[in-house]
C-alpha cells in the first residue's frame, strides 16, 4: 500500500479523522500561543538554523572534539555506520555487563534502528517507559507521532490495551487512573532496570555531554538507577556550545506542546562513580543526506513535531499512513534518503502549502525539499505510469499554443454536452467522489476577449 | 505610480489554463477590473500554461519548454498579471531551472498576482463600490505563505493581508472570522486526484468552517482552491456561492457608493 | 579505534558543506522577577512559597507536607539519610526531597540542580514529591541568561521545570508521570 491507500483508509472512519485532526490542531493553537509570547522568536529560529549550519559544516571536527570532550569524562563512545551496527553494538554493551533487562526512554534513533526487536531476539527484556511509547509497545504497534507517540489511539483504546496487560478494570478510561497504573507498574522496570537506553537530544561539542529533554522524567528515573546508561544518537544532534542550548530550549518545547520548556532537561556528562555511560554515535544514510545540497538542510531537525502538528494532510490521514519511522512532513523528505523506491508516494502526501516550513523551528525548507524529491522521483522512473505520460503528454500540448486552443475547447465542450452520470464517473474521475465539477461555460474567456478586440476601444 | 500621461505601462494578462475554457467570467472580470482601475491590458494570444501542473508533478524537467514560452509570450510586457496566486508563486520561484536570459529574469520579475499588482503597482488599497454581503475569504497558500500576500497565523496572530485590507474597503460587505484563518483547502493540483480521500477531506472542512460562520460568498485569489471548494459546495448543495474576489471588486465597482478617494486617475474615467 | 568511525569521519569530510559561520551567544534581555517566575510556575503546575525572612525552613516543610513521613534533605533534619551508595529500595520509598536549587527562570519557571544538590542522581525524580528552595535573587530571565549563568553543567545536572507530567492519553494532562508528582519552590 502507498500513503494515499493508508490516507483512504484511515479518512473511512470520518468521527475518528476529526478528532485526529482536531487534537493536534489543538497542539498546533499551544504552539501558536506560546510563539506569540515570545517577540524574538522569528529571531530564534534563525539563530537555530545559523547554529545548525554552521555545525554541518564543520561536523567532523564538531565529532571529533565531542569524542574527545566525552572521552575525557570517562565515557566509552561508539561509532555505528548502519542501524545493524547500531543494534550489534548495543547488545555488545549488555552482554559485557552480563544485562538481560533494558529500560528505554524515547528515542527516535532506537527505533529507526529497530533496535527493539533485535533485542527481544536475543534474549533481552525492553521495556518502553515513556507512557506513549509504552502504550504502543504493548499494542505492538509503531509510534505515530514523533512526540506522541500514541496519537492515533483514544482513551478507550488505551483502557482496553492496559486492561489486557496491566489488569485494569475492563472499561477504565479515565487519563488519571490509566498514568497511575502506568506509574506504579514501570516503576517496577525501573527498580530492576539494568541498563537504561536514552536517546540524544543535544550533544555538546565543548563539555562531551548529552542533554535529554522529557516531560514525565523517565530518563533521569531509569539512568539514575541502572548501572549502565547507553545514549544513542544521530550524527548530527551535536551542537558546538553550551550556550547554545539557551536558543534550543527555547524553540523545542514551545514549538512541540507549547510548553514554555519541557519538566526536565537533563544534562549527562560523567558517569556516577562505579556506573558506566556509553554514547553511540549513529550514520545510518546521514553522511549521505549531508552530500545532497537540496536536502542536507533536513538534519537540522530537533525532532519538535511542530511540522506534522500543522500538516493539513497528517492530521486527516495519521501517523502510520507514512509507513516509516519519522511520520509527516519531515518524514516525507528523510525517507527517500534511505529508500527512494519504498517511500515514493510520501513527497507527494503533500499540497506543498508551506506550513511546515513556517512552523519549523530551525527553519528546514520542507516543502520546497519535497517539491525537489518529487523531481527526482520522476527522474528515476517511480512515477505511477499514467501520472509519467499525462505529464508528457500535457507538456507537449503546453508548448504549442495551438494544439492546447483544440484540446482545452474539446474538454469544456465534452464536459458541456455530455451527461453528467458519464463526467462523473468515478471510477474514471477521482474528482468527483466528492466534488462536482466546473459548469463548462459556451465561451472561453479567449473567445470573447477575441470578440472584444473587434470593438472599438472604450465600450468594452 | 504611473498614470495616463505617461507612457501607459503594458500590461499583459495571463489567464491560466483552466480558468479560460471554464471561468471565463474571471478572466472578463479581472480584465474589466483592471480597465476600471486604468490599465488596459493586453491579452496575448499565444499563452498557454506556466507549468506549474508538471512540476508538481515532479516532471519539470518536461516542462521546461513550457517555461520558454510563457517567458517568451510576455517578454515584451512591462507587467504580466495573474488572477492566480500559485502561477505566479510558480514562476517566480521554480523558473530557475531553465536559462536565466535577461527575458526569462524580467519575466519573473514582472509576474504579479492581481492584488499584488493592484495593492503594491497601482498602490491602491480601498476600493469604493458596494456588496452587502457576508464574504468568507479563503487564503491560498501560494499567495500568502509563498508571496507574503497575507500574514500567516504560524507567525503572528494579527489577521491581515491585501486582499483582506481591499475587501474590508468594499461598502457593505462583512468577512467572515474564520475558526482556522488560512489552513490549506487541499487543492494542491495533481494531489487532489492522487489523494482523493484526504484532499476531499480538506476541502469539506474548510467550506465547513465557513458554513458555520456564516459565509454566504466565498472567495479568494486563486481560482484553483476555489474550483475545488466549490466543486464541494455545490455536491452538497450547500446555500453559499463561490466567487474569485476579482469578480466580487469587478461588481461592487458597478455600483460606487461613497466618494472615490485613493485612486488612480484612470479609474474615475473608466466608472 | 573502530573502522565505522574512521569511515564515518571520511564521508562526513567529503560531504561536508561550505562553511557558515557561528552566531554569536544571543541575548535578548527579557524580565527577570520573581512574579514571572511565579507565574510560569503556576502554568505548569508547581507552586511557589515565599518564606518570611526568619521563617525556619522545617516549619514551612511541615506546613506545607504535613504527612510527609520520609523526607530526604541536607537543608533540614532528615528522616531518610541519602547519599550516592543510597539502595533503589531505600530511595523508592522517599516521600518527600528537599533540596537546593541554583538558579530559577523566570521566563518557564525551570529551576537548576546540579548533581551536588541531589545527594543522590535520582532522588529529585523518585521522590513522590520534591521541594527546591531557591534564593530570590537568583532568578534570572530567560534561557541565555540561565546557561551563561551556569556555565558548565557539570557531571550530571538538570532544569527541573514543575512537577512530572504527561499528555499520551488523548493529550489530556495528567500530573505526576513517573518523577515526582508535585513540585514547590520555596523562595528565600
Ligand atoms: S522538521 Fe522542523 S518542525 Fe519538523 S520535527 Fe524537525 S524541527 Fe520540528
Amino acid at each position: 500500500m502507498n500513503h494515499p491507500q493508508r490516507a483512504a483508509v484511515f479518512t473511512s472512519d470520518a468521527e475518528r479523522t476529526t478528532w485526529h485532526d482536531e487534537t493536534l490542531w489543538f497542539v498546533r493553537q499551544k504552539r501558536d500561543k506560546a510563539v506569540y509570547a515570545i517577540p524574538e522568536f522569528q529571531q530564534l529560529r534563525q539563530l537555530a538554523s545559523d547554529i545548525k549550519e554552521h555545525t554541518l559544516s564543520r561536523l567532523d571536527e564538531y565529532l571529533e572534539q565531542f569524542e574527545r570532550n566525552a572521552q575525557a569524562n570517562g565515557v566509552q563512545v561508539h561509532w555505528a555506520a548502519d542501524a545493524a551496527e547500531h543494534n550489534r553494538i548495543v547488545l555488545g554493551i549488555m552482554r559485557g555487563v552480563g544485562a538481560t533487562s533494558l529500560v528505554k526512554s524515547k528515542s527516535m534513533l532506537t527505533e529507526e534502528c529497530h533496535l527493539n526487536p533485535f533485542l527481544v531476539q536475543n534474549g533481552i527484556a525492553v521495556v518502553d517507559t515513556d507512557l506513549g511509547e509504552r502504550i504502543v509497545q504493548l499494542r505492538e504497534e509503531a509510534p505515530s507521532h514523533l512526540v506522541l507517540p500514541a496519537i492515533h489511539l483514544k482513551k478507550e483504546d488505551v483502557g482496553e490495551t492496559f486492561h489486557l496487560h496491566l489488569g485494569t478494570p475492563k472499561g477504565e478510561k479515565d487519563p488519571q487512573a490509566l498514568t497511575e497504573a502506568a506509574r506504579l507498574h514501570l516503576r517496577e522496570k525501573f527498580l530492576v532496570g539494568q541498563v537504561a537506553i536514552t536517546g540524544v537530544n543535544f550533544a555538546i561539542a565543548e563539555t562531551g555531554a548529552v542533554v535529554v529533554c522529557t516531560n514525565e522524567g523517565n530518563a533521569d528515573l531509569g539512568v539514575n538507577l541502572a548501572q549502565v546508561h547507553i545514549a544513542c544518537m544521530g550524527l548530527e544532534k551535536l551542537i558546538p556550545r553550551t550556550a547554545d542550548l539557551g536558543v534550543f530550549t527555547r524553540l523545542l518545547a514551545r514549538s512541540a506542546t507549547g510548553q514554555p520548556v519541557t519538566t526536565y532537561t537533563s544534562h549527562f556528562a560523567k558517569p556516577a562513580p562505579g556506573r558506566q555511560i556509553h554514547i553511540v554515535i549513529v550514520d545510518n544514510g546521514r553522511t549521505r543526506q549531508l552530500g545532497r545540497p537540496d536536502f542536507r538542510a533536513s538534519l537540522k531537525c530537533i525532532r519538535c513535531g511542530a511540522c506534522m502538528n500543522t500538516c493539513p494532510v497528517y492530521r486527516r490521514s495519521g501517523g502510520h499512513s507514512y509507513d516509516f519511522t519519522v511520520p509527516g512532513p519531515i518524514g516525507a523528505i528523510l525517507s527517500p534518503n534511505i529508500d527512494l523506491h519504498q517511500h515514493s508516494s510520501l513527497p507527494f502526501a503533500s499540497t506543498l502549502c508551506g506550513s511546515c516550513t513556517d512552523v519549523c523551528p530551525v527553519k528546514i525548507d520542507i516543502h520546497t525539499q519535497l517539491y525537489k524529491w518529487r523531481q527526482l522521483i520522476a527522474q528515476a522512473n517511480e512515477l505511477p505510469a499514467a501520472k509519467k505520460w499525462g505529464m508528457k503528454l500535457l507538456s507537449s500540448v503546453l508548448a504549442r499554443p495551438g494544439v492546447y486552443r483544440f484540446g482545452g475547447k474539446v474538454a469544456r465542450e465534452g464536459l458541456r454536452l455530455l451527461p453528467h452520470g458519464l463526467t462523473h464517473a468515478t471510477a474514471f474521475n477521482p474528482w468527483a467522489k466528492a466534488r462536482e465539477l466546473p459548469e463548462a461555460p459556451k465561451q472561453s474567456f479567449r473567445e470573447w476577449f477575441e470578440q472584444q478586440s473587434s470593438i472599438p476601444t472604450g465600450q468594452a | 505610480m504611473r498614470n495616463g500621461q505617461q507612457t501607459p505601462m503594458k500590461v499583459g494578462l495571463f489567464i491560466p489554463c483552466y480558468v479560460d475554457q471554464f471561468y471565463p467570467q474571471l478572466g472578463i472580470a479581472t480584465y474589466q477590473l483592471l480597465e476600471k482601475l486604468g490599465v488596459r491590458a493586453d491579452f496575448p494570444r499565444q499563452q498557454t500554461c506556466c507549468g506549474q501542473p508538471m512540476a508538481n508533478t515532479g516532471c519539470e524537467q518536461d516542462a521546461k519548454p513550457v517555461y520558454r514560452h510563457f517567458a517568451r509570450t510576455f517578454a515584451g510586457y512591462d507587467y504580466v498579471v495573474a488572477p492566480s496566486g500559485s502561477c505566479v508563486y510558480h514562476v517566480r520561484k521554480h523558473y530557475d531551472v531553465v536559462e536565466q536570459t535577461p527575458e526569462v529574469q524580467r519575466v519573473r520579475q514582472s509576474t504579479y498576482d492581481l492584488f499584488d499588482f493592484i495593492t503594491s503597482v497601482l498602490g491602491v488599497t480601498e476600493l469604493p463600490g458596494r456588496f452587502p454581503h457576508k464574504v468568507g475569504l479563503h487564503l491560498s497558500c501560494h499567495g500568502q505563505r509563498g508571496l507574503h500576500q497575507a500574514n500567516e497565523s504560524e507567525m503572528t496572530p494579527v489577521r491581515d493581508g491585501q486582499l483582506s485590507r481591499l475587501l474590508r474597503s468594499v461598502d457593505g460587505l462583512a468577512l467572515t472570522e474564520l475558526n482556522r484563518n488560512d489552513e490549506c483547502c487541499g487543492f494542491g493540483g495533481t494531489f487532489c486526484i492522487t489523494e482523493e480521500a484526504v484532499s476531499a477531506r480538506m476541502g469539506q472542512d474548510r467550506v465547513q468552517d465557513h458554513l458555520q460562520n456564516g459565509t454566504e460568498v466565498l472567495t479568494g485569489g486563486d481560482m484553483s482552491c476555489l474550483m475545488h471548494l466549490e466543486g464541494i459546495v455545490r455536491r452538497r448543495q450547500l446555500p453559499m456561492r463561490v466567487l474569485h474576489a476579482a469578480e466580487i471588486f469587478n461588481a461592487a465597482l458597478a455600483q460606487p457608493s461613497k466618494p472615490v478617494s485613493t485612486f488612480v486617475p484612470g479609474a474615475v474615467v473608466a466608472l | 579505534m573502530s573502522s565505522s568511525r574512521e569511515s564515518i569521519l571520511a564521508a562526513v569530510r567529503a560531504n561536508r558543506p561550505p562553511a557558515t559561520a557561528l552566531p554569536p551567544v544571543a541575548d535578548f534581555g527579557g524580565e527577570a522577577s520573581v512574579e514571572r517566575f511565579t507565574e510560569w510556575l503556576h502554568f505548569i503546575g508547581g507552586q511557589v512559597v515565599r518564606l518570611a525572612p526568619d521563617q525556619p525552613l522545617e516549619d514551612a516543610v511541615q506546613q506545607l507536607f504535613p504527612k510527609a513521613v520520609r523526607i530526604a534533605s541536607n537543608l533540614l533534619p532528615a528522616t531518610v539519610p541519602v547519599n550516592g551508595q543510597t539502595t533503589t529500595e531505600v530511595l523508592e520509598a522517599v516521600d518527600l526531597a528537599v533540596l537546593q536549587g541554583e538558579l530559577g527562570v523566570a521566563e518557564n519557571g525551570a529551576v537548576w540542580v546540579p548533581e551536588a544538590n541531589m545527594l543522590h542522581r535520582a532522588l529529585p525524580m523518585i521522590t513522590q514529591h520534591l521541594a527546591l528552595v531557591l534564593d530570590h535573587r537568583h532568578i534570572v530571565a530567560t534561557m541565555h541568561h540561565a546557561y551563561a549563568a551556569v556555565q558548565h553543567t557539570g557531571a550530571y545536572g538538570v532544569f527541573i521545570a514543575g512537577p512530572s507530567k504527561t499528555a499520551d492519553i488523548e493529550q489530556s494532562l495528567v500530573i505526576g508521570a513517573h518523577g515526582a508528582r508535585s513540585l514547590v519552590v520555596l523562595l528565600r
